[in-house]
């Protein structure tokens, strides 16, 4: 599933055991390395590693609730260089989830308490709905050192709080799925004892795997409605365009191999050079051309309000959704 | 961008024309460890241009014959009604052989006008490049005239899959390819500041909302790439009952977008042949 560039398969069957000095708890036996690896384990891109720039974690990072995102953000993280996979770990899972993180060389937990006693961030990368009964079970662990890291859509702040206690350190971050590709665009917010530490240090995490930016709570209904949900526009966008490129006699997976690349190269285009959407689409539109022939046809149907309107009711949707 | 190839190419590339495509092209090569600027030369009539390309390691030339005669590869970059008289000059000066691969990424000049410039034992691949080959993403198509074979198409794929993606189609679905990705970045800058202008509504600064905006866009299409999966099944993935997801895709789909962008690459195509003076009954 995963397309990274830099996973390759596992060579050895070394286990990775951590110890740690607080807690009796027992450590899950490390299991299935000589499993064929479906999923592809990563390892530490140096190249990406020094890409970045970025000296790894000397902070343990654990995960409850391994899930999709929680793995995504993993190995993001371990394959750039950002944490060692030694230095991470998972608890939390019924259905075997663990197995996938070891595979990866982090270590799974017998139960979120030991995770807890044993890491300094903490991923709540569970259901929304378990979300609050995680962070009672575990909150007799916490310290000033831990930093809490909600990933769940809806489970404001003050929730957080009330939870696993006033003086917790919480951020909240509201992800979208590309992070599965390592292009996640995110925001986050900080609560409770967070401060610019924290930040620099989700920061960090997260560019890791695409952009973050910091935003005030009442934002985040707003980022649900761009990066949230705007990936479900976009596939609707690269389908259609498709559809278009059929219609004109292009084989099917010629026109949607084409339109996922051209939004692809698009974007890029307006993150790298810094210049306005606006003023990127006068210099492809040449005098008389094809490419104004197309955008009339959009604004002819009002693109640009049909956008809107998906942004806006989205974001209006997380806000009931968020309660009173 | 990405890690360095393992391949090498062991061609010399010459551009006649040093533009912006010209410098990505030779740039692209060069980051992913396939040429150096040796293997590189150019002519320009902006002297600018030249010491650009002189500046990482490529031989400037006044005169497009040299580089003919410098090259394995002529890169025709100029504009399109300039196309054929640089062949027509390269040819008559003695420079064009059947050796020669010659690419084109001239919009709108075809197949036969170029053979009949260059001969009709010339070896030419005409390319629809886009714009963010400037960034390294380019979503391109080829198609072979004259004597251009699978070796001359093999070389043009690894230049461009230096720089994105190349498919090879048939001469006559150029159009619909321009339709979609010639033009096709207009398209998504206009969504991007929509969605970035509904963030703005929504309550967000500016700036942060055209970023999270462009990285949406950008991370989306990768999924798309890199899954394999079709679009529909990733919206499906990502639409949760009763949630802010299909709220939006609702008022997408009110507002007709699908058959607003099929309108568009189609009105798009249907100009691409109209400016080749392709007529369609």
């Amino acid at each position: 599933m995963f397309a990274s560039a830099t996973a390759t398969p596992k060579e050895s069957g070394s286990m990775r055991h951590r110890s740690f000095t607080a807690g009796t708890g027992q450590r899950l036996p490390a299991r299935g390395l000589t499993r064929a690896a479906q999923r592809r384990p990563c390892r530490v891109d140096a190249t990406a590693a020094a890409a970045t720039g970025a000296a790894p974690l000397t902070k343990r990072l654990g995960f409850i609730g391994p899930g999709s995102m929680a793995e995504a953000l993993a190995r993001g993280f371990v394959s750039r260089g950002v944490v060692a996979a030694d230095m991470v770990g998972c608890s939390g899972s019924k259905s075997g989830r663990n197995r996938v993180f070891e595979e990866f060389g982090a270590v799974a937990y017998d139960s979120n308490l030991e995770l807890v006693e044993a890491s300094d961030i903490i991923f709540v990368s569970v259901k929304p709905y378990n979300v609050v009964k995680v962070l009672e079970e575990v909150r007799p662990a916490l310290t000033p050192r831990h930093t809490i890291v909600s990933v769940a859509a809806g489970v404001p702040i003050s929730t957080l709080l009330r939870a696993a206690g006033p003086d917790t350190r919480v951020v909240r971050v509201m992800p979208n799925t590309p992070c599965l590709v390592g292009e996640v665009a995110a925001a986050m917010c900080l609560g409770g004892r967070a401060d610019e530490s924290d930040e620099a240090m989700v920061r960090a995490m997260f560019e890791a795997v695409g952009k973050i930016f910091t935003v005030t709570e009442v934002q985040l209904s707003a980022v649900t409605g761009v990066s949230g949900s705007g990936p479900a526009y976009i596939f609707m966008v690269i389908e259609a365009m498709a559809d278009g490129g059929v219609k004109a006699g292009l084989p099917r997976h010629i026109a949607q191999a084409l339109a996922a690349q051209t939004v692809l190269g698009s974007a890029k285009m307006v993150l790298e050079t810094g210049k306005h959407p606006g003023a990127l689409k006068d210099m492809v539109t040449s005098p008389g051309g094809t490419t104004i022939a197309g955008v009339h046809e959009l604004e002819k149907a009002g693109l640009r309000a049909a956008f809107m309107n998906a942004v806006v009711a989205a974001s209006n949707r997380a806000h009931e959704l968020a309660g009173p | 961008m990405s890690a360095p190839m393992d391949v090498t190419l062991d061609k010399r590339i010459g551009f006649i024309g040093a533009g912006q495509m010209a410098e990505a092209l030779a740039r692209g090569l060069m980051n992913r460890g396939m040429i150096t600027g040796s293997q590189v030369c150019c002519s320009d009539p902006n002297s600018a241009r030249k010491d650009l390309f002189k500046s990482f390691g490529a031989t400037p030339y006044e005169s497009n014959v040299d580089v003919a005669k410098n090259s394995d590869v002529i890169f025709i970059a100029v504009k399109p009604n300039y196309v054929a008289v640089v062949l027509e000059e390269i040819r008559k000066g003695g420079a064009l052989t059947d050796k020669h691969t010659v690419v084109s990424i001239a919009a709108g000049v075809t197949l036969s006008t170029m053979l009949q410039a260059a001969g009709p034992t010339a070896r030419i691949v005409r390319v629809m490049p886009n714009t963010p080959c400037l960034v390294g993403e380019v979503a391109a198509a080829m198609c072979l005239g004259g004597k251009a074979d699978e070796s001359d198409e093999k070389v043009v794929r690894t230049m461009f899959e230096a720089v994105g993606k190349i498919y090879t189609v048939a001469e006559n679905l150029l159009s619909a390819v321009t339709g979609v990705s010639g033009s096709g970045p207009a398209y998504i800058f206009m969504v991007i500041e929509a969605m970035a202008d509904g963030g703005v509504k929504a309550g967000l600064p500016r700036d942060i909302s055209q970023a999270l905006a462009a990285q949406t866009v950008l991370g989306s299409a990768k999924m798309v790439l890199e899954t394999g999966k079709h679009p529909g099944a990733l919206k499906d993935m990502v639409t949760s009952p009763g949630g802010t997801t299909i709220a939006g895709v609702h008022e997408l789909e009110k507002a007709g977008i699908r058959a607003a962008f099929m309108n568009c690459v189609v009105a798009a195509a249907n100009r691409a042949d109209e400016l080749a003076g392709v007529s369609k009954l």
